[in-house]
């Protein structure tokens, strides 16, 4: 029952992961599309020089920045989100596992 | 509304870190004393359905995208908000650190508007309505979760100076408001199925 949880899971994520490069719209989101429109650019030139980065991001490099692989498309995106979910998965279990309450057996 | 490092001054990304981590730290101690070895495997499964319907982007009016977060129906679901903070948390280190997917500095910020503040409003909104109905608590709660981070964060970016406090909340407002459907639909359809096929899966149901 529990394992059934677990792939039962798997199995729905990893469909959604599959899809999501060719059905997830490329539109900004609700974050982006509002700094597009009323960022303070030297306020945000400050932050980014403070920091040494060119544009905004994150200060540490990333192996698929925005779920890609470079160099190969879709191919890539949906190789990126299997593997993203599969660290999801691995994570959270291990995580749990670590942190669950003591078993009273 | 994953915020970028660039976006958030220096101070203001550790103060959110700060801030966050003592969230997190309780929610670990959720973890030691009320996750049981059987919720283990949904935990996890949990995570991975909320990483993939994440990177699932759906479109909303004026040319903007949006997606689900996840924090209000973990809450509900395991019938607690620091399930949601913990389940954020996580899901936002591997976003972050793999995919580029919000700062590593932000990061704080992040888990305080989508794990904490989505954690809280989802399970509180869920809980006061759901004697009334499941499905509609549980699309409030979502959508309230969306809402209200989107507001949070809009706040934090004026007060870091990025933002115009109006202008940013009329923006991140509108656009979570219609963005919170999509949260408040995906909570609903998952909780009641859930509530319908396994309700011993959900916690927040099956406890009073």
């Amino acid at each position: 029952m529990d394992n059934k949880i677990l792939i039962g899971g798997l199995i729905v994520a990893i469909i959604i992961a599959i899809l999501a490069p060719f059905l997830a719209s490329s539109n900004p989101d609700g974050l982006e599309s509002t700094a597009e429109k009323i960022i303070n650019e030297d306020a945000l030139h400050k932050n980014l020089q403070a920091l040494g980065l060119e544009e905004e991001g994150t200060v540490a490099p990333s192996p698929m920045p925005d779920y890609s692989i470079e160099g190969m498309g879709k191919v890539g995106e949906v190789i990126a989100m299997i593997v993203g979910t599969l660290i999801m998965l691995a994570l959270a279990y291990g995580v749990a596992i670590v942190l669950k309450k003591p078993s009273s057996n | 509304m994953h915020i970028p490092d660039g976006f958030l001054p220096i101070w203001e990304s550790i103060l959110f870190w700060i801030i966050s981590l003592i969230f997190v730290a309780k929610s670990i101690m959720w973890a030691k004393n009320n996750l049981d070895e059987k919720s283990v495997p949904l935990f996890a499964a949990l995570a991975a359905g909320i990483f993939a319907i994440q990177a699932m982007n759906m479109p909303i009016p004026w040319g903007t995208s949006g997606h689900m977060v996840g924090s209000a129906l973990t809450a509900i679901i395991f019938d607690s908000p620091w399930a949601g903070v913990l389940m954020l948390t996580l899901v936002l280190i591997v976003q972050g650190l793999f995919f580029a997917d919000g700062g590593l500095l932000a990061m704080g910020a992040n888990i305080f508007n989508m794990g904490i503040i989505g954690g809280f409003v989802g399970y509180y909104v869920f809980k006061a309505l759901k004697k009334s109905n499941v499905a509609l608590a549980s699309f409030l709660g979502g959508w309230c979760a969306t809402f209200l981070a989107a507001i949070a964060c809009a706040i934090e970016l004026a007060i870091g100076g990025v933002f115009p406090l109006d202008k940013g909340l009329m923006y991140m407002g509108l656009y979570h408001a219609v963005i919170g459907i999509i949260e408040g639909v995906i909570t609903a359809i998952v909780v009641s199925y859930l509530s319908s096929t396994k309700p011993d899966l959900v916690k927040s149901l099956s406890t009073q």
